[in-house]
C-alpha cells in the first residue's frame, strides 16, 4: 500500500515537475500575485484632492485650508475652475472634494463665533467619501482647538492593537497565504485525476492493482506538499519583502493549514467527480473560488454583508482559514480564541473528504 | 461573408451544445454580480463594540447606548467579561473596545478633565479608521448634548454634501465596475479557449486547409462571443439597476457603444493570448493571468490607482478596464458625457485599435 502511494506520488511530482509552464503557473504566478497584491490592496484613503474656494482669503483661512492638508490626507491643490461649474470637475474627476469658507471666516472665529464652511464629496465610492467626511471633521476639530483655546472637557484617547501602523498589507497578505493554499491545492488536485480521465489513463490505472484509497491518497498527498511549500514561499517573501510581522506560533500555523487541507483536497476530488474535461474542471474550481474568496471576509469585513449572506458564510471553509491565518500572524491568536475555527475546519474537512472520498470510489467503479 | 456565418454558426453550436460552458457563461456573472454586489461592501458598519463600563452611572449608560442606536456599533454576542481588553479583541469578539473609567459623571458636572478610552482592533487598516471617526463623532455629539443651553461651541462647523451617491452604498460603486470585469472574463478567456480547443484537436489545420482565411475565421469565431458578452453586460446593468438599486444617470446607447469597444479590445486580447499557447489550460490560466487580473486589481475596480507605486501606475495606463470602468461608473453614476469622458474614450480605442492590429497580425503569422 505504502509502496504503491510512493509509486504514484512519483509519478504526480514527476508529470508536475517535467511540465516547465504547470512549474511556472504552480510557484512564479502565485508570488507574482502576492507581490502585485501586496503593492496594490490598499483601501487606505489618503491624497484626496480637493478644490478650495476661500472667499475670506485671509491668514485665518489659509490656516485652515494648511490644517485641513496637513498628514497627507487631502491634497489642496486641484485646478480651480469657477465655483459654478463645480460639477464639471466633479465628473472629470479633477477632485473629489470641495471646499467652500464664506466670506467673514476669520471676522467670526476672532469673535469666538461658529461659522460653516461648505464641504462637498464625491459620492461615487462610498467608502473614501466617508472617510474624507471624518477626516475633515477630525481636522477642524484639531483646528478649533488651537485657534479658539475651547476644547471639551472629556476626551477619547484612542490606541490601535496588532496593526498600529494602519497598513493594510499586513492584512492583506496572511489573507493571499489562505487563498494560495485554497486555489492551488484544490485545483491540482482536481486537474490531476480529470487529466487522467481525459486522456483515458484513470481506465489504465483501474485495471492495475492499485486499489482506490491508495490510489486517492497519491493523488492528493503530492498537492499536499506542494501546498505547504507554496504557502511557505508566499510567507517568506511577505515576511521578507512586505516586512509583516508574524506574531503567533509557526507550528499552530502549518498543523490548522494541515488540517484545512482535508477540505480543500476534498473540494478538489468532488470537482474531478463532476468534471470530464479538464477546461470544466478549472472553471468549476474557479467558480467555487470565487464564491469562497468573496464571502471569505478576504477584501471586506463580513460584518458589512446583509444578513442572509452572512448566514451562507458560515457554509465557506476559508471563511475559518481565513480568520485562523489571520489571527495567528498579526494577534498572535492560540487555541483558546481560535477554537471555534478549528471545530468547523474539523467538521467540514470531515464531511467534505469522506463524501468526495464516497462519491469517487464510486465513479470509479 | 457567408463564410463568417458558417464559421460562426459552428462556434454558436458549440457553444449551446456544451451546456455546462453555456451555463457558467450566462449564470456565472448574474451570480458573480450577486456576490460581489453584496460581498465588496466596504461601508463599515456593525461595527462589534464592547463597552467596559466601570462608571455605572446614567451618564456612562447613555453614552454607551448613544454608540449602539447610531447603526455604525452592534454589542458583541457574547456579552465581554470585565477583564482583560487585549483578550476580546484577540478573541475576535469585538473589533473595539470602549473603556469608561469611574469618574465619567463627575467629570460632566463639574466640567473637569477625563478621557475615555477606545482600544482599536487594527489589523483590517480600513476598520480601524472607520471605527475612530465614528467613535469621535458619537462622544462630540455626546458632549453637544451636555452644554448647558444655548451655549454655542465656538468654530469652524462643517456642512457636508455628498454628491452622486448621497446614501453612500458602496455597491453602486462596485456593481458597474463588475460589468467591466466580467465582459473582460467572458471575451478574453473564452476566445483564448475556443481557439486553443481548435488547436489541440487538430480542426484548426482542417479549417485552414478548407477555402476560408484567416481573417473570415477570426471574425467568424469572435462574433458569437460579442454577442454573448453584450447579453451578459445588459443582464448584469439590469439586475444592477432593479436588485442594488443602482441608478443610471447618462445615457444607456452611449455606454453600450464603450462596451463594444472595449469587448473588441478584450477579444483582441484573447486572440492574442491563443496565439502564445497551445493548449486550452495554458490559454485559461494565460487570460486570468493577463486579463482578468490587471483588470481586478490595476483598473481602480477597487483599489485606487493613486494609492499604487508610481511602476503600477504607468503600468495601469496599458489596462482597458481602467478606462471601461472611469466610463461605466460616470455615465450610471454621474450621467457623465463625452464632453467629460473624452480622454478615456480617446485611450480606450487606441488601445482597442492597436492590440486588435497586433492580435490578426500575429493569427495570419502563426497560421500563415
Amino acid at each position: 500500500m505504502v509502496r504503491t502511494i510512493l509509486a504514484l506520488m512519483k509519478k504526480e511530482f514527476l508529470q508536475v515537475f517535467r511540465d516547465r509552464n504547470m512549474l511556472r503557473m504552480i510557484f512564479i504566478m502565485p508570488i507574482f500575485q502576492l507581490i502585485l497584491l501586496g503593492y496594490v490592496a490598499s483601501t487606505d484613503v489618503k491624497l484626496i484632492s480637493t478644490a478650495v474656494y476661500d472667499h475670506d482669503r485671509s491668514e485665518l483661512s489659509r490656516e485652515y485650508v494648511r490644517s485641513l492638508s496637513a498628514g497627507e490626507y487631502f491634497i489642496t491643490d486641484a485646478p480651480s475652475i469657477p465655483l459654478l461649474e463645480a460639477e464639471r470637475g466633479f465628473k472629470e474627476n479633477k477632485y473629489e472634494a470641495v471646499l467652500i469658507i464664506p466670506d467673514g471666516f476669520s471676522n467670526d472665529l476672532e469673535q469666538s463665533k461658529s461659522v460653516d464652511v461648505g464641504f462637498m464629496v464625491d459620492g461615487t465610492n462610498a467608502n473614501s467619501a466617508s472617510i474624507a467626511l471624518g477626516y475633515a471633521s477630525l481636522m477642524t476639530r484639531q483646528f478649533n482647538e488651537r485657534v479658539t483655546g475651547f476644547s471639551p472637557p472629556i476626551k477619547l484617547t484612542q490606541r490601535k492593537l496588532f496593526n498600529p501602523e494602519g497598513e493594510s498589507v499586513y492584512y492583506m497578505v496572511p489573507g493571499i497565504v489562505a487563498l494560495l493554499l485554497t486555489m492551488i491545492t484544490a485545483m491540482l488536485s482536481a486537474m490531476a485525476i480529470v487529466r487522467e480521465r481525459e486522456i483515458g489513463t484513470l481506465e489504465q490505472l483501474m485495471v492495475t492493482p492499485i486499489r482506490t484509497p491508495a490510489l486517492i491518497l497519491g493523488k492528493t498527498i503530492p498537492f499536499a506538499l506542494i501546498g505547504f511549500v507554496e504557502i511557505s514561499l508566499a510567507l517568506f517573501v511577505g515576511i521578507m519583502w512586505f516586512k509583516i510581522p508574524f506574531a503567533g506560533s509557526w507550528v499552530l500555523l502549518y498543523s490548522l493549514a494541515f488540517l484545512y487541507l482535508f477540505t480543500t483536497l476534498g473540494t478538489g476530488m468532488f470537482i474531478s467527480t463532476i468534471s470530464t474535461t479538464q477546461q470544466q474542471a478549472m472553471f468549476f474550481t474557479w467558480f467555487f473560488a470565487m464564491f469562497a474568496i468573496m464571502t471569505s471576509g478576504f477584501f471586506a469585513p463580513i460584518a458589512n454583508m446583509p444578513k442572509s449572506i452572512q448566514y451562507l458564510t458560515y457554509l465557506n471553509p476559508l471563511r475559518y482559514f481565513m480568520t485562523t491565518v489571520r489571527g495567528i500572524m498579526m494577534k498572535g491568536a492560540s487555541l483558546d480564541v481560535l477554537y471555534p475555527e478549528v471545530i468547523a475546519m474539523i467538521i467540514f474537512g470531515l464531511a467534505i473528504f469522506t463524501f468526495s472520498w464516497m462519491r469517487f470510489s464510486k465513479r470509479v467503479k | 461573408m457567408h463564410k463568417i456565418r458558417y464559421i460562426a454558426g459552428k462556434e454558436v453550436r458549440h457553444i449551446l451544445r456544451d451546456s455546462r460552458s453555456l451555463m457558467i457563461a450566462i449564470l456565472m456573472p448574474i451570480l458573480m454580480t450577486f456576490v460581489y454586489g453584496y460581498a465588496i461592501n466596504l461601508d463599515t458598519k456593525n461595527i462589534r463594540l464592547a463597552v467596559l463600563d466601570f462608571d455605572r452611572s446614567v451618564d456612562s449608560r447613555e453614552l454607551a447606548s448613544r454608540f449602539y442606536n447610531s447603526g455604525y456599533f452592534l454589542k458583541p454576542q457574547v456579552p465581554p467579561a470585565l477583564s482583560d481588553p487585549e483578550k476580546i479583541l484577540r478573541s475576535g469578539q469585538a473589533h473595539a473596545v470602549l473603556v469608561i473609567r469611574a469618574g465619567l459623571a463627575r467629570a460632566l458636572t463639574n466640567f473637569t478633565d477625563y478621557e475615555l478610552g477606545l482600544l482599536v482592533d487594527g489589523a483590517d487598516a480600513n476598520v480601524a479608521a472607520a471605527t475612530g471617526s465614528y467613535s469621535n463623532i458619537m462622544v462630540a455629539s455626546f458632549l453637544e448634548d451636555r452644554m448647558p443651553y444655548g451655549f454655542e461651541v465656538p468654530g469652524v462647523r462643517i456642512s457636508q454634501q455628498v454628491l452622486y451617491n448621497s446614501n453612500l452604498e458602496s455597491s453602486h460603486f462596485f456593481v458597474p465596475g463588475l460589468i467591466a470585469i466580467i465582459l473582460m472574463m467572458i471575451s478574453a478567456m473564452l476566445t483564448s479557449v475556443t481557439i486553443a480547443r481548435e488547436k489541440e484537436t487538430g480542426t484548426m489545420e482542417q479549417l485552414l486547409t478548407s477555402p476560408v482565411t484567416p481573417r473570415q475565421i477570426i471574425i467568424g469565431k469572435v462574433l458569437p462571443y460579442i454577442a454573448l458578452a453584450l447579453l451578459d453586460a445588459v443582464l448584469v446593468i439590469i439586475f444592477a439597476m432593479f436588485h442594488f438599486g443602482v441608478p443610471f444617470a447618462g445615457s444607456m446607447l452611449l455606454l453600450l457603444f464603450f462596451g463594444l469597444i472595449y469587448v473588441a479590445a478584450a477579444l483582441s486580447l484573447g486572440i492574442l493570448i491563443s496565439t502564445l499557447v497551445s493548449t486550452q489550460q495554458l490559454a485559461m490560466m494565460m487570460a486570468q493571468l493577463t486579463t482578468v487580473l490587471p483588470s481586478v486589481m490595476l483598473s481602480g475596480y477597487i483599489f485606487e490607482i493613486k494609492n499604487m507605486p508610481a511602476v503600477l501606475r504607468y503600468v495601469s495606463y496599458l489596462v482597458p478596464a481602467r478606462y471601461f470602468i472611469r466610463i461605466i461608473r460616470g455615465v450610471m453614476l454621474k450621467g457623465s458625457d463625452l464632453s467629460v469622458l473624452w480622454g478615456e474614450a480617446v485611450f480606450l480605442v487606441i488601445l482597442a485599435v492597436v492590440l486588435l492590429a497586433i492580435a490578426t497580425k500575429r493569427f495570419q503569422l502563426k497560421i500563415g
